[in-house]
């Protein structure tokens, strides 16, 4: 049996790992797979990096921006598998949502009333709204971002944008620290039911099936035991597969909500999966240097990264479709061809 | 030169803090969580935080989020310190360095707090230890009281014959003992 560290996140879209664990997929890969809950992305990205962890679950631009060294030592990663799509939202708080006024609940509608009420607070020189995001490096950022910019808001200026730990977002709506979330699943629906907020901006409306969460690992780590990966990928694509079918919803939830999972109320865990969140139906666990290029081009956008940065370049050498679909032909799950990528909310395409 | 210590676990905080304030005396505060303002107040040198603290990813984007008061801080990764960001990660620590000190500086900091990391594991190991024996014991004694009742043995004799039972099965006697006592509750219908 080959020895292995992953680590993840308290988040919905951790189950490929913990499906994988827990229904003996790895140790039918002749993987002896040992689950590690981080508490934070940097030590995520600190852990892979030095190889205290061996892959991970992560936020996809994470392998971008570690690769590239943007804030960090940099480190060569490759990102083999997307664990899931959709799920992640903008959750506006009570107060706020409270305070706009739209015919149509769509997200150019939500976005101008939220820009004419964050004038409106300028102009009565009320402090400017704070959004939580989960890292710098996430599609959390950018898609709030985007959206504000959007709707003719400067994300650096009309508004502050900090970054809180999932786990810590529903607390900071209830205190009032922030005034929206922009996370993933469960953690929207946990403050949609706790009444402390109304989701505003889902990304499965900002950009259906667009990037979240990879499997991230250190390029050396891959090229040194070619074998033990795609053992890794086989085990995880059957656990995306399980995930995905309806019959499997229940186990599923009471899996995930476990304390040493996500430790969440089971029917928060139950809202995503139930809605939109995907694990491998159709494309998804094939990563689309699209989208590698799209968050590419955001980091450059928002000054992450330098200009000199090459989208393509970068894109080419991290995003690896070529090992996802090698591990779904594996298992006779590849999809006959790759479809284009869908366009964002405003029907925008995202050539870098 | 200013420490701030970030840790959950308070009482590996005050071990670190505690290991920090020798000859060359840094000032050292420690805290549970971070709080943006207080570290403004404080203003640290260096910022020394366990990688189990979910705030580290708040830290990080401290740059990002306060572009009005920028308070550049950057993780301790340098290249000039071979090996060191990664002794540090997999001993559970991570340090960020306020721009304008020398890097080398933070070096016997982190090396502080990764020694203090070690010890403080060790002692919870010890304790967890320490524990497991006195629970042990508990159970011998029990089974001790079991064999003196139900085949009338004298204490000494009892303890000779779980010692062999253990020798014979070559078993610790806490593990033979704990057996003893569930086959007795199996055979009275407990838990059955």
């Amino acid at each position: 049996m080959s020895k292995l560290a992953l680590g993840f996140i308290p988040l919905t879209d951790c189950a490929p790992l913990v499906v994988a664990q827990a229904r003996g997929l790895f140790a039918e890969e002749g993987l002896s797979v040992t689950l590690s809950r981080e508490a934070s992305w940097a030590t995520i990205r600190d852990k892979v990096a030095v190889g205290a962890l061996d892959a991970a679950h992560m936020l996809a631009p994470m392998a971008l921006a570690t690769t590239i060294g943007a804030r960090c030592e940099p480190t060569p990663m490759i990102a083999p598998l997307a664990l899931a799509a959709n799920g992640a939202a903008v959750t506006l708080s009570q107060p706020v949502a409270s305070a706009l006024s739209f015919a149509e609940p769509t997200p150019q509608a939500i976005g101008r009333a939220l820009a004419r009420h964050v004038r409106e607070r300028a102009g009565q020189g009320k402090p400017a709204l704070t959004f939580a995001v989960v890292f710098p490096f996430s599609i959390h950022n950018y898609a709030l971002r985007y959206w504000l910019a959007e709707a003719g808001l400067d994300p650096d200026r009309d508004v502050r944008i900090v970054v809180t730990p999932p786990p810590r977002m529903v607390d900071q709506l209830r205190t009032g620290e922030v005034d929206g979330i922009s996370v993933g699943a469960p953690w929207n629906t946990v403050a949609v039911n706790e009444g402390l907020g109304r989701i505003a901006l889902r990304t499965s409306n900002f950009w259906r099936g667009g990037p979240d969460k990879v499997l991230g690992l250190t390029g050396a780590a891959a090229e040194a035991d070619p074998a033990r990966l795609a053992a890794l990928l086989r085990a995880l694509v059957r656990a995306q597969a399980w995930a995905d079918a309806p019959a499997n919803r229940a186990e599923l939830i009471a899996l995930l909500a476990e304390p040493r999972h996500v430790g969440a109320a089971p029917s928060a865990i139950a809202a995503a999966l139930d809605d939109e969140l995907v694990f491998l139906r159709g494309e998804v666990a094939v990563p689309r240097l699209e989208h590698a290029r799209w968050l590419l081009a955001q980091m450059r956008r928002w000054g992450q990264v330098d200009h000199r940065v090459d989208p393509g370049l970068v894109a080419d050498q991290v995003y690896r479709p070529d090992l996802a679909l090698e591990a779904l032909r594996a298992l006779d799950l590849a999809p006959a061809m790759l479809t284009p990528p869908n366009l964002l909310f405003d029907g925008q395409g995202f050539e870098a | 030169m200013r420490v701030l210590v970030i840790d959950p676990d308070s009482a590996r905080a005050a071990l670190v803090a505690e290991g920090l304030e020798g000859d060359d005396r840094p000032d050292v505060r420690r805290t549970a969580r971070f709080d943006a303002a207080e570290v403004a107040a404080y203003a640290p040198d260096v910022i020394v935080v366990a990688c189990d603290c979910a705030d580290r990813d708040t830290l990080e984007s401290l740059r990002e989020a306060d572009e009005t008061n920028p308070r550049p801080v950057v993780m301790f990764a340098d290249r000039s310190e071979p090996g060191l960001a990664e002794q540090a990660v997999r001993a559970g620590v991570a340090a960020y360095i306020v721009d304008g000190l020398a890097p080398a500086r933070v070096r016997p900091i982190l090396e502080v707090a990764m020694t203090r990391f070690a010890l403080m594991q060790q002692l919870r190991g010890d304790l967890a230890k320490a524990k497991a024996n006195l629970e042990s014991r508990k159970v011998v004694d029990r089974a001790k009281g079991l064999l003196m009742k139900e085949r009338g043995l004298d204490e000494e004799a009892a303890y000779r014959l779980l010692r062999k039972l253990a020798m014979d099965k070559g078993r610790p006697i806490g593990a033979v003992a704990a057996d003893l006592l569930s086959f007795a509750g199996l055979l009275k219908g407990d838990g059955a």
